[in-house]
């Protein structure tokens, strides 16, 4: 903290993006009040039962010699649990066997203050909201200060330092409880594997010391920078594989309790339409009884196919007053409409600026990008278990975040927080969805019609895409002037979009008052560039027709980066200049700014994989096309080279390279499997995601109308992997954002086409 | 009435309504849970079973349709294909969320049980299930696997019988 005290309107843009530390070096006043915080509840210990030992927040030894490492983040795929597993091994020096990963407690200790700290919207530029929207920001940190979450690419950030520290740390304890037991110095002890060896033969197991173990005060240790060990940076073979490949993993949809009963679930087919009354006709086989919520109805049966048959049967009358009428031509017309609008409109932030986009002079280079509402489409669908009693509740749930759910399940069930329980298993898949907590509340409050009875909600694939909170649409205006060279001596962006992080706490936190305010995650990936453009305006225009808008894989990166990287490919061609080129000169143009300097670094990568392998002729006369995009998203660096063909007017991408610098891959293996989901996911929006509504109505309904990437289709993905040594960066996510515009700036090296709308539709050829 | 087949390589019965889907029926009334629901439509596979050899989606499977019919879930599965098949799969660490890889090893076992001389093309071209993971890459990594010990084993033997 030696540079704590610092005013806000000092912070240096660099530590947003490089995030020193983690959470931003200590020049943030707000990274001190969590740090103290956290630091007042520091000497929190996991619960032990009889015959078990703890060491502390995160280690203990159980009665069966295993030492179980507690995990405050849910596995979604990221495999999270299987990190945990090999850092506790390592500092431990075990084998991956004597290590086990539990769900951790929700306790404010294992709170994700790094998920929050990302999304201050903090520019130098913008004196003036800037206080205001720290103060919110802060409001809001304090109040969910102790919220454990997973989300924003962060559960390695969050976790990996305090494991290893804990290791360590319990790694010392246990040889100086051995040193005592035999009297010889703890130098001189060899570890031999879970046992300590005395240099005359005498041994003593981890478990046979771990009582007078963890008596001992800890010491102060720090773990030693990350660097190649037993498994760190080497990877190892994740625990939870067997147990998926052989359908042994449990996840929420899995839960079986005595007793328990099925809901089916239908929603209002229009937004904000209500339930007026439901009826069951007749007495149908195994139906236990109709729920009538707010906006949705629930048959409740013996079985899930009775309560499937059952909603099918039911006489459902919706009350359409307060419904929503928009589609999708509103909301683009509206968004046309503000960006027209320009300076006048409200509300407009100006979340990064610099020098005067006015009085730049050159030839103007003008093009608007536009891209659609996503749906999340977890494989597994919506569901969740609830038991409700009058004083208490159980709710076993794939989520994101295990103290929200107490929270909220808490509202719904009318009982205290501490009295409800979570029980988390194997998510399938989250990908944001499972942050928004929709499902659970419903799950609850229908179990609390049938008090002390466990009853499964589960979603249809149609309730789930139809009650989806989408990946926001959004229009982006983005001008630039060039100079004689082709570089841009004024770069203008504006997007117009809804604000996810507003509706996001207006969701899950509606006590959390605050005001407007800049999010970030509307412009991230357009905010602070690491590319030289010294005169420049990023804002947003916050339009929402009142679609639900929610965290999607990568957020506002997924956007702002496409838009970015498409326009920087227009700039290039305009310049006659080869792309990664052009990229490299708006590189150098940024000086020694970091960012830049680690963007260069992926980009000499990229040209290096560029020079070595020729984009292949199409076969058979199809067109072929080589694109790229360079983008920076949770302090992660990723370049993107999408070969595709035109295939009888079909879109094929048929290979993607992908150069990461993560900072450092604790598990490379991994990180390539991450980055790989991450660019496949990327790739179903770019060649087909896309949910329209109608006169309120959401259009898709399955995986026919809303088409995911298949086997045939999915292109050979390469990933290397540059370890820099910078401060950890996010990889859960990071393969997403440059997908999109790599695979459109291929097209057009194809066609010589700008496809500026997502879903990439070549039209007729 | 009850539907009377072989679940697993052992008789088995089923009570569920013989309209009503196999795969709610395998979930609930059996509790075999590796049978996963993803899309109710036979769109994704997540629900994939094994019938008479033949990958099916158990979701668009009505219960009757498996009456003197051997059915196989991944809970059941065995043999020298699967064997091959899960075993490929663990050393590609294919899964991530992991909710669809039942459904893949399944489809992946049946179709390479017909012929383990096929080529890894020949195996993808008749996997249409659905990884929102993307797990793509290393689902044919695993497969490649697979066909290289089914057929290296196949050549070891030829070669001792020799």
């Amino acid at each position: 903290m030696s540079e704590g005290g610092s005013t806000l309107g000092r912070i240096a843009r660099r530590s947003f993006l490089i995030g020193a530390g983690v959470v931003g070096g200590g020049v943030l006043v707000g990274a001190g009040v969590v740090a103290w915080r956290l630091g007042a509840i520091d000497g929190y210990k996991l619960p032990a039962s009889d015959g078990e030992t703890s060491f502390g927040a995160w280690l203990k030894l159980g009665r069966d010699g295993r030492v179980e490492v507690a995990v405050p983040h849910q596995d979604m795929g990221q495999g999270i649990y299987a990190l945990a597993v090999m850092l506790a091994a390592e500092g431990l020096r075990l084998p991956l066997e004597a290590v086990r990963a539990t769900p951790a407690p929700i306790e404010a200790r294992y709170a994700n203050p790094v998920m929050l700290l990302d999304g201050l919207p903090f520019d130098e530029a913008a004196h003036g909201p800037l206080k205001q929207t720290a103060v919110w920001t802060f409001d809001k940190i304090l109040r969910v200060l102790g919220m454990q979450g997973t989300g924003g690419s962060t559960s390695t950030r969050n976790i990996s330092e305090q494991i290893r520290t804990a290791a360590i740390c319990m790694h010392d304890m246990l040889a100086r409880a051995a040193s005592a037991r035999f009297k010889v110095p703890a130098d001189q002890l060899k570890n031999v594997g879970g046992a300590f060896l005395t240099p005359d033969g005498r041994t003593a197991t981890y478990s046979e010391l771990a009582p007078d173990a963890g008596k001992l005060k800890p010491n102060d240790i720090k773990p030693p920078p990350l660097a190649r060990g037993a498994y760190v940076g080497r990877g190892a073979p994740r625990f939870d594989v067997p147990l998926k490949t052989y359908g042994e993993a449990k996840y929420g949809i899995d839960t079986r309790q005595p007793g328990q009963l099925y809901a089916a679930i239908r929603h209002s087919p229009r937004l904000g339409g209500r339930l007026d009354r439901a009826v069951i006709p007749a007495k149908i086989a195994g139906v236990r009884g109709i729920v009538e919520g707010k906006d949705y109805v629930a048959m409740v049966a013996e079985t899930f196919a009775a309560a499937l048959a059952g909603l099918e049967k039911a006489e459902i009358v919706w009350d359409d007053s307060m419904a929503s009428s928009v589609s999708t031509k509103d909301v683009f017309a509206a968004y046309r409409a503000a960006l027209d609008k320009g300076v006048d409109f409200k509300p407009r932030w100006i979340v990064d600026s610099a020098g005067d986009v006015v009085r730049a002079s050159g030839k103007e280079i003008a093009a608007t990008y536009d891209a659609p509402f996503l749906a999340h489409a977890t494989m597994e669908p919506m569901n969740a278990t609830a038991f409700v009693t009058e004083t208490e509740a159980k709710v076993w749930a794939g989520h994101q975040s295990a103290s929200l759910v107490q929270l909220m399940a808490a509202k719904a069930a009318n009982v205290p927080s501490d009295k409800v329980e979570v029980f988390t298993p194997f998510l399938g898949g989250g990908f944001g969805r499972r942050a928004d907590l929709d499902y659970i509340v419903k799950a609850v409050e229908i179990a609390g019609k049938f008090k002390g009875t466990p009853v499964q909600t589960i979603w249809s694939r149609a309730e789930d895409i139809r009650d989806d909170v989408y990946r926001p649409a959004a229009m982006a205006d983005i001008s630039a002037k060039v100079d004689g060279d082709g570089l841009p001596s004024s770069f203008v962006y504006r997007i117009a979009v809804p604000s996810v992080t507003q509706q996001f706490v207006a969701r899950a936190l509606p006590s959390a008052k605050g005001g407007m305010m800049a999010d970030r995650t509307t412009v991230d990936g357009a905010l602070f560039p690491f590319y030289g453009l010294p005169t420049r305006s990023i804002e947003n225009f916050t339009v929402d027709l009142g679609i639900p808008v929610g965290f999607w894989r990568s957020v506002g990166f997924s956007l702002n980066c496409h838009f970015v990287e498409c326009f920087i490919d227009e700039l290039a061609a305009a310049a006659s200049t080869h792309p990664l080129d052009y990229r490299a000169k708006l590189l150098a143009r940024a000086g020694s700014y970091e960012p830049a300097i680690r963007a260069a670094r992926v980009l000499e990568q990229m040209a290096a994989f560029d020079k070595a392998n020729p984009l292949p002729p199409g076969k058979d006369g199809a067109m072929a096309g080589r694109g790229y995009a360079l983008t920076a998203s949770f302090h992660s660096f990723v370049g993107e080279i999408a070969d595709v063909e035109i295939v009888k007017g079909d879109l094929k991408v048929r290979r993607v390279h992908a150069v990461v610098d993560c900072g450092f891959a604790i598990d490379p293996p991994n990180v390539v499997a991450q980055v790989r989901s991450g660019i496949n996911y990327g790739l179903t929006a770019a060649l087909y995601g896309r949910v329209d509504f109608d006169n309120g109505k959401v259009v898709p309904t399955n995986f026919d109308t809303y088409p995911l990437l298949s086997l045939e289709d999915a292109p050979n993905i390469s990933v290397e992997i540059v370890n820099t040594g910078a401060a950890l960066g996010g990889v859960g996510e990071i393969g997403t954002p440059a997908i999109a515009p790599a695979v459109a700036n291929a097209v057009f090296a194809a066609t010589g086409k700008r496809l500026r709308s997502l879903p990439l539709t070549l039209g007729p050829t | 009435m009850s539907v009377e087949f072989i679940l697993n390589g052992r008789r088995a019965s089923l009570q569920a309504p013989p309209d009503s889907p196999l795969l709610w029926a395998l979930r609930d009334e059996k509790d075999l849970v590796g049978v996963k629901f993803g899309c109710g439509a036979g769109l994704c596979g997540a629900c994939t079973v094994i019938i008479d050899g033949q990958q099916v989606r158990s979701c668009v499977t009505p219960v009757i349709d498996v009456a003197g019919k051997s059915v196989t879930t991944i809970e059941g599965l065995n043999g020298e294909v699967a064997k091959a098949v899960t075993e490929a799969w663990i050393r590609a660490q294919a899964p991530q969320c992991g909710y669809c890889q039942p459904g893949f090893v399944l489809a992946a076992t049946s179709v390479i049980a017909t012929d383990p001389k096929q080529t890894s093309e020949q195996v993808f071209s008749q996997i249409t299930n659905l990884c929102r993971c993307g797990t793509y890459d290393a689902i044919r990594l695993a497969v490649g696997y697979a066909l290289s010990s089914l057929q290296g084993a196949e050549s070891q033997e030829k070669g001792a019988a020799r």
